[in-house]
């Protein structure tokens, strides 16, 4: 019955609809506060991907941050009414999102503490295993790709956000400034300053 | 245009926001130091390894997930947690604190008005008895006085005159020896 109605709402969305109006974001939650739930599933259909790519630059494993965003899509739905217009819908969802992965760090953060506070000496003496690039095209941009992933785990917290919004999400710097709470001089100049020590992170490697 | 400067506006340069006469600046500046041309266009490609950075989808099975959770959220949400639930329309709090406050205001009422019937005499009485002055009880005419009365005050003195008056006329008293 549960399993019926979802895929129900799932066909109900309104992007499987052969309309020449496209809703905006604001249009869609509005309708969806409103009562609709296809509006709901539209906003879920639009922004499931973007999300997980934001929250994997965070936490790096696939699977916490599609549960990442589930939480995220889950808390859309039931505080939809704490939306108001006076901010645009991505960036209200992208606060939500990165606010939930930095609880997802802190939790991880404890964790490890408290592992390796239990470990032996002996235990705590370990190697990361190293990457090493192969010789074929697609293998070698994903070590590039894991590269610059390591390269971003660098940065300070108030650098990484921003640079990920930037220049992987390519969202613009009004939207980046309402997210992270912060004037949008600072925004740019944060970026600039990321650039060039993702720079010196990756100049002896790439 | 020193070094700080110019690190300033790599990312303005790069994503052309720069205004035309600090545009010819920096591009100056370029042309003189070789290194800094390096490291600009380093910076513009690793700004375009990140554009392309392999995107990741969500599983198939996301959306059916999402809306399984919703359903048992759903249920959640329609089940009165313990502090909506209410006893005749009052919150379980307010429910005990009224239930009290009768029970007190019972019990109050029926120490103040039970009849003592031979029995173990109320508080109240108790009370009474103990507050309030009678004339019988000495202990408490000590502490209050009668007050003289002062209307029937020349009245008294009055016959009490005639009195004293009486008594000393002694002429219907006197019997001389020889009588």
């Amino acid at each position: 019955m549960m399993r019926q109605n979802s895929s129900n709402l799932s066909d109900m969305s309104l992007d499987k609809q052969n309309t020449p109006f496209v809703y905006t974001d604001e249009q869609l939650i509005a309708r969806f506060q409103n009562g609709d739930e296809r509006a709901y599933i539209e906003l879920v259909n639009r922004y499931r991907d973007r999300l997980i790519n934001f929250v994997f630059q965070f936490l790096g494993d696939r699977e916490q941050s599609e549960d990442v965003v589930q939480d995220t899509m889950l808390k859309l739905y039931v505080k939809k009414h704490y939306y108001r217009e006076i901010a645009k819908f991505s960036t209200w969802l992208y606060t939500i999102a990165r606010n939930l992965a930095n609880t997802e760090l802190r939790k991880r953060k404890r964790r490890k503490t408290t592992l390796l506070s239990h470990m032996t000496r002996d235990e705590k003496d370990y190697e990361l295993p190293a990457i090493q690039p192969d010789t074929g095209a697609e293998v070698q941009s994903e070590f590039v790709e894991k590269l610059i992933q390591s390269a971003i785990q660098t940065l300070p917290e108030h650098f990484k956000t921003v640079i990920i919004l930037r220049d992987i999400q390519e969202l613009p710097y009004d939207d980046i400034s309402s997210i992270v709470g912060v004037p949008l001089g600072t925004v740019k100049s944060r970026i600039n300053r990321a650039r060039l020590q993702l720079q010196a992170e990756l100049k002896d490697l790439i | 245009m020193n070094r700080y400067q110019f690190e300033d506006l790599i990312s303005e340069y790069i994503e052309n926001e720069l205004s035309l006469s600090k545009r010819k600046e920096f591009e100056t500046y370029l042309e003189e130091n070789p290194d800094a041309l390096d490291l600009v266009e380093s910076v513009r490609s690793n700004m375009t390894r990140m554009k392309s950075i392999h995107r990741i989808k969500a599983s198939p099975d996301f959306n059916d997930r999402l809306l399984a959770r919703i359903q048992t959220n759903r249920a959640q949400l329609d089940r009165p947690t313990a502090s909506q639930r209410t006893y005749f329309g009052f919150t379980p709090i307010h429910a005990s604190l009224m239930t009290g406050l009768v029970i007190a205001m019972v019990f109050v009422s029926m120490q103040l008005f039970a009849p003592e019937e031979g029995g173990i005499p109320s508080q109240a009485q108790h009370f009474v008895n103990e507050t309030l002055p009678t004339l019988s009880n000495p202990s408490l005419q000590k502490v209050n006085p009668p007050q003289p009365d002062f209307v029937n005050a020349e009245e008294d003195s009055a016959m009490e005159d005639q009195k004293q008056k009486s008594q000393q006329d002694f002429s219907k008293k006197m019997h001389f020896v020889n009588d």
